[in-house]
């Protein structure tokens, strides 16, 4: 192969001006990882548009030195999973907040703090790793910084069947907030979690989640990004998947000048699922909405099933990206991958931009995508129409059943119901 | 109460005519029928009529008790009382049957300041219509006319008029595709709906559904107008001779 | 060197195959017959070069050889300029060692075309036995090798042949009834010295001089290829086909076909290739313009099957092709179908320029890449005007230790509103040891457009080899006759001796790939 491309100078200058920027942590059990994924970062760099996985979203922002400042939204609604019983957990602008914060003892789980974690921790093996897997064959640099630079974050244990979702809470308090958090979750055998994240977190959002999931166990995870319009943030969720355990992933983005969601997903053994889905709805009229997907999904075990459903509605000139890859390793038979985007797109002037990959190394296994883009469906909506319903609660009604396939995702009814509840009060605000 | 008066209608992308000066009357409580061969403009009437897309009105009027259909939108119409079952009704994939049902009806009970049913209200008056056009409940549930055969389809038409309560209702071509036993469900559940005061427009290319279904009236439409009126023995003179000899004789 | 003496050519009238039910008997009998590679015979014929590399003096070397006019010989030049300033792509999915570009020759030609030659008794027996090996008949044999007179003598089958012979074009068939037509046919270079007016006018202007690596490599030192022009309103009388073979050892081949189609024109254009067997890999960079204008319809089907390597991934065809047609008046159409089976490294994306309103591109593709082959193939559909419509449809197949991408643009720009695309592409995977890759981009700025984008990947299905197998077939007849099925849609957009070509190579492409 070529020899890699020689460092543009604006890279390393970027990179340079970022870490200069940073307070880097010192010590404590992830002072050795940290240290590793801060020259892993170094090598590589930070992104720029000319990289592969970064074509369709403008990384500056979230590499500049200094974050943009966001306008703080003052939100009218109640908190989206107010009506679950759940474990709060709560961060303002990337600081944990203990006072807002549930007692952190819950049957079946361990939580602390990855601040106060000290030197000695059952996450020491963990923390960063995944993350540093997740670099090959992409790389991608925003995830390293996580690892180096991250200042608050949770560990989760889970080492049983939990009574109730642990909900982390990202409050957005000062506009010019540039918050870095770092999650772990390690479940054991059997056990079983559900994870729920909602709120924009700060002006600038870098969040990584490693997940571990031991045979057998199950992880469900539903994210609700917040709706501040100004917000930058890009998110990574990596996850390692043993032999029969189960992964369900769901997001949905709301606004934002910026989004970048990556889910890197190791499906290491035999007769697992890994499910990722996720939902996003702009309006780009006053501020930019530029949401982008960007999914890598490993098999290395057999009997594996992975599905990938991603919807996306855009508004006066908003952007959607998909970039999604099922990749078969050598001797994963019977593997069953699926992977879907679409996007509706509401006006002439947005557009949907999408890069739906298959690599496949092994024969015995049955693989397909889809990808489709276009305008409301003109004869339902006047079907609709026909029987008396209004033109914006006809489309409202046809918008939910183009995103029905992505919140179908999500097993649990009352977060379900929850998410579809959040997706008509916007559908009603901006049709 | 239906007045359609010198209708003309062009295709918005093409200059092509298609009504060249329909006048028609529908009285309430009256069904009248309207005949004629493939691409007279039968279909074209009732998209106008409803208020679908692709269509030019460039001359004339048509009215709903008073009120002018042709500056509302669809949903308005809806609203003031037309409703047209569809020769083909549109498969609406993730939009459940039910959903589909509850929000029209409510939608129009709200633009006509009525209070919203209740979704236990609601529900008994469905299966109570249901069963009266043989629709199971698995039917209810799926979504809008995904994965229905064409007589359940039709059925599923029948059963939003009869939720909808329309007062005036358009039938166009609903025996397509349906064998005897479908059209005569089809049809009791039509007549059922006539209460002396409901107007009727039966849109048919034959004469068989008007066995079924007694119209008042029958108009034959050739190339874009009403070219011959008169009672439903004129239906049977055009399942006895075809349409050549009556068009022949207009001429 | 392995050449083989008992091939019997393809008979001149095709039989009427059943192409439309899937696949033939004949199919069958014929994969049985079959060697493994039928083109990989070379033929000793003297041959001229120029010096190995690459170098302005090659450059106006090739120019002058070509007897070119002094602006063709500075268009070369500053392609030549620019390529130095370039670096190879290396975002496919191929993995091959570095090319060394000072390590081949850039022109070589048959000694015996310096003069043409009068009758078929002058003509270099070697080069007659070339073509037969070829499957071109004799009759056309003799107008390929240029005997003066030819062409009155030939009836039956109409397809106008130009066969390009390492780097020159050695023959054109049929000239003196397509110009009845008003149809120009003929070899590049003549065309840049008989008609330089339509010459200058259009090439480089759908595929400019620094459009790629290789294709700016092209515009340096291209020697020969095939020049079409249709005029207004014209259907071409025959199919027009082109024969390629590099023959010498060495030898890049770097042909350039340009093809106009005027208003209201129709064409349908043939492209075969094949190479010997060599130990050492050859490169291939071959660029092909197409130009619509209003109305006009080309449809230009390829078979490629240049040398692909042996099973161990020794030598054979580096194949870097960039092909683009220019759909640039209104309703113009233009499709693309190709039989990839050849060529041990395939880098090719013929791609459509829908720029005239209301115009069409269509791109059917069979990639097939067997043992150590490394295939990435696709198009690009591009979509500028209003109401242009595109159509993908790709099969491709991996066996033994290949890798076959199928990489692809859908690009809707905000103008072209109410534009459709639809793509399937389906891969089929035989042994564990091989791997079936998609890479589409799908590029949406407009919401009047649809695109949808299909993809499956399976492996060839033990129900319906068992199926085959228990009516009698062995496993590679079962093999091909399933894998011919899963083509069928590609085969069906075939001319029908095309189509039958295909058919064959398809099974030959894949034999050793089971048990």
């Amino acid at each position: 192969m070529a020899a890699p491309r020689p460092r543009s100078d604006l890279r390393a200058e970027t990179t340079a001006a970022r870490l200069a920027a940073l307070e880097l942590p010192q010590g404590g059990f992830t002072a050795p990882a940290r240290a590793d994924a801060l020259a892993r970062l170094q090598a590589m760099g930070l992104p720029t548009r000319r990289d592969e996985y970064w074509k369709y979203t403008d990384p500056t922002t979230l590499t500049a030195a200094d974050a943009s400042p966001a306008a703080v939204l003052v939100d009218a609604e109640p908190p989206v999973f107010g009506a679950i019983d759940r474990l709060k957990i709560v961060f303002v602008d990337g600081v944990f907040d203990a006072a807002a914060s549930d007692d952190l003892s819950l049957e079946g789980l361990e939580i602390s703090r990855l601040a106060d974690a000290g030197d000695i921790h059952w996450a020491q093996g963990l923390y960063g790793t995944l993350e540093a897997q997740g670099q090959i064959p992409v790389a991608r640099p925003l995830a390293a910084l996580n690892s180096a630079a991250a200042t608050d974050g949770v560990l989760i244990r889970v080492t049983g069947r939990v009574s109730k979702p642990v909900e982390l809470i990202y409050r957005h308090m000062s506009e010019a907030s540039d918050a870095i958090l770092h999650h772990l979750v390690k479940i054991d055998p059997q056990a079983d979690v559900t994870i729920l994240e909602s709120g924009p977190g700060a002006a600038r959002f870098n969040t990584a989640m490693e997940v571990d999931l031991g045979a057998k166990a199950s992880f469900h995870h539903i994210r609700v990004q917040g709706s501040d319009h100004h917000r930058r943030a890009v998110t990574h969720v990596f996850a390692r998947i043993a032999s029969e355990a189960t992964f369900k992933s769901f997001t949905l983005t709301m606004n934002g000048a910026l989004t970048r969601n990556e889910a890197v997903l190791d499906i290491v053994g035999d007769h697992a699922t890994a499910h990722v889905a996720g939902a996003a709805v702009g309006d780009a009229k006053s501020v930019p909405f530029h949401q982008d997907d960007t999914v890598f999904v490993t098999h290395a075990g057999t009997h594996c099933e992975s599905r990938q459903v991603f919807k996306k509605v855009l508004k006066n000139g908003a952007t959607g990206v998909f970039q999604g890859k099922i990749l078969v390793k050598p001797g994963a038979q019977k593997t069953d991958g699926y992977q879907i985007s679409q996007a509706l797109l509401l006006d002439g002037d947005s557009q949907f931009l999408a890069k739906p990959e298959l690599e496949i190394y092994a024969d015995d296994v049955k693989c397909s995508h889809g990808s489709t883009s276009g305008a409301i469906d003109d004869t339902a909506l006047f079907y609709l129409r026909s029987r008396g319903v209004p033109l914006a609660e006809a489309q409202a009604l046809l918008v939910l059943s183009f995103l029905g396939d992505a919140i179908a995702e999500i097993e649990d009814a009352g977060i379900a119901g929850a998410i579809t509840d959040r997706l008509e009060a916007w559908l009603a605000r901006r049709l | 109460m239906l007045e359609i008066k010198n209708l003309h209608v062009k295709l918005e992308e093409e200059d092509k005519v298609i009504l060249k000066g329909v006048d028609l009357t529908v009285e309430a409580g009256k069904v009248h029928a309207i005949m004629g061969p493939n691409g007279s403009g039968k279909s074209t009437l009732s998209y106008v009529l409803s208020g679908r897309g692709g269509y030019e009105v460039t001359e004339g009027s048509a009215t709903l008790d008073g009120a002018e259909l042709l500056d509302m939108e669809p949903e308005e119409r809806a609203a003031a009382g037309l409703f047209l079952a569809f020769q083909y009704p549109v498969e609406i994939p993730g939009v459940g049957n039910m959903t589909f049902l509850r929000t029209a009806v409510n939608a129009q009970r709200k633009a006509r300041g009525e209070p919203e049913v209740s979704a236990a209200e609601f529900l008994k008056l469905v299966r109570a219509q249901a069963k009266l056009l043989n629709i199971d409940a698995e039917m209810l549930k799926r979504p809008v006319n995904v994965g229905f055969s064409g007589g359940e389809k039709k059925r599923n038409e029948i059963l939003q008029m009869a939720m909808l309560e329309p007062r005036m209702c358009i039938l166009d071509e609903t025996d397509s595709g349906l064998d005897v036993d479908a059209m005569r469900l089809v049809a009791d559940g039509v007549n059922a709906l006539r209460d002396g005061k409901r107007g009727f427009l039966v849109i048919t290319h034959y004469q068989r559904l008007l066995d079924h279904i007694k119209p008042d009236v029958v108009h034959i439409m050739a190339d874009g107008r009403i070219v011959k009126t008169g009672g439903p023995e004129l239906a049977l003179e055009v399942e006895e001779n075809g349409y050549t000899d009556i068009l022949a004789e207009v001429q | 060197m392995a050449l083989d003496t008992d091939i019997d050519a393809p008979e001149l009238e095709a039989p009427q195959l059943e192409v439309r039910e899937g696949v033939d008997r004949e199919t069958v009998e014929t994969v049985a017959n079959m060697g493994s590679y039928k083109y990989g015979w070379d033929t000793d014929i003297e041959m001229d070069y120029a010096p190995k590399g690459l170098s302005e003096d090659i450059v106006r070397l090739i120019s002058s050889k070509n007897d070119e006019p002094e602006w063709m010989t500075e268009w070369r030049l500053q392609a030549y300029r620019r390529w130095l300033q370039l670096e190879e792509p290396r975002w496919a999915m191929l993995n091959y060692p570095e090319i060394d570009y000072q390590d081949q020759f850039y022109y070589a030609t048959p000694k015996s075309m310096a003069e043409r030659p009068k009758s078929l008794e002058d003509v270099d027996p070697k080069l007659l036995a070339t073509y037969e090996k070829l499957g071109i008949p004799l009759k056309e044999q003799m107008l390929l090798a240029g005997v003066e007179g030819a062409e009155e003598i030939t009836s039956g089958r109409k397809v106008a042949v130009d066969a390009v012979f390492d780097s020159v074009s050695v023959g054109t068939t049929f000239k003196a009834e397509l110009a009845k037509a008003g149809v120009i046919f003929c070899s590049i270079s003549e065309a840049i010295r008989e008609h330089p007016e339509l010459v200058k006018k259009y090439l480089g202007t759908v595929v400019p001089q620094s459009d790629n690596f290789f294709a700016t490599l092209n515009s340096a030192v291209f020697s020969d290829g095939s020049f079409v022009y249709i005029p207004p309103n014209t259907k071409c009388p025959m199919e027009l086909s082109t024969y390629f073979r590099i023959n010498a050892e060495n030898t890049g081949q770097f042909e350039r076909t340009l093809i106009i189609a005027d208003k209201g024109s129709y064409v349908s254009y043939l492209e075969g290739c094949t190479a010997p067997k060599r130990d050492i890999a050859q490169l291939h960079a071959a660029v092909v313009e197409i130009v619509l204008l209003d109305d006009a319809e080309v449809k230009y089907s390829t078979v490629q099957n240049w040398y692909p390597g042996d099973e161990e991934g020794k030598g054979g065809i580096y194949n870097f092709v960039t092909k683009r047609a220019d759909c640039r008046g209104a309703r113009s159409k233009v499709m693309w179908t190709q039989v990839e089976t050849g060529s041990a490294i395939t880098w090719k994306y013929p791609s459509c320029l829908l720029r005239g309103d209301d115009s069409q591109g269509e791109f059917y593709s069979i990639a097939i890449a067997n043992n150590m082959q490394q295939a990435d193939t696709g198009t690009k559909m591009v979509h500028l005007g209003k109401n242009t419509k595109s159509r993908i449809v790709s099969k491709g197949i991996s066996a033994g230790k290949a890798q076959n991408t199928y990489r692809g643009l859908v690009s809707m720009h905000p103008k072209a509103t109410n534009s459709r695309n639809y793509t399937q592409c389906d891969s089929l995977l035989i042994g564990s040891g091989c791997g079936a890759h998609t890479v589409p981009y799908i590029e949406v700025k407009n919401n009047s457009s649809r695109v949808e984008h299909e993809a499956t990947t399976s492996k060839v299905d033990d129900d319906q080899l068992f199926y085959c197998r228990s009516r009698g077939m062995d496993e590679e007849e079962a093999v091909a006759l399933v894998v011919n099925g899963f083509c069928r849609e590609v085969l069906q957009a075939l001319p029908m001796e095309f189509a039958m070509e295909a058919q064959q190579l398809v099974a030959i492409s894949l034999e050793g790939s089971v048990g």
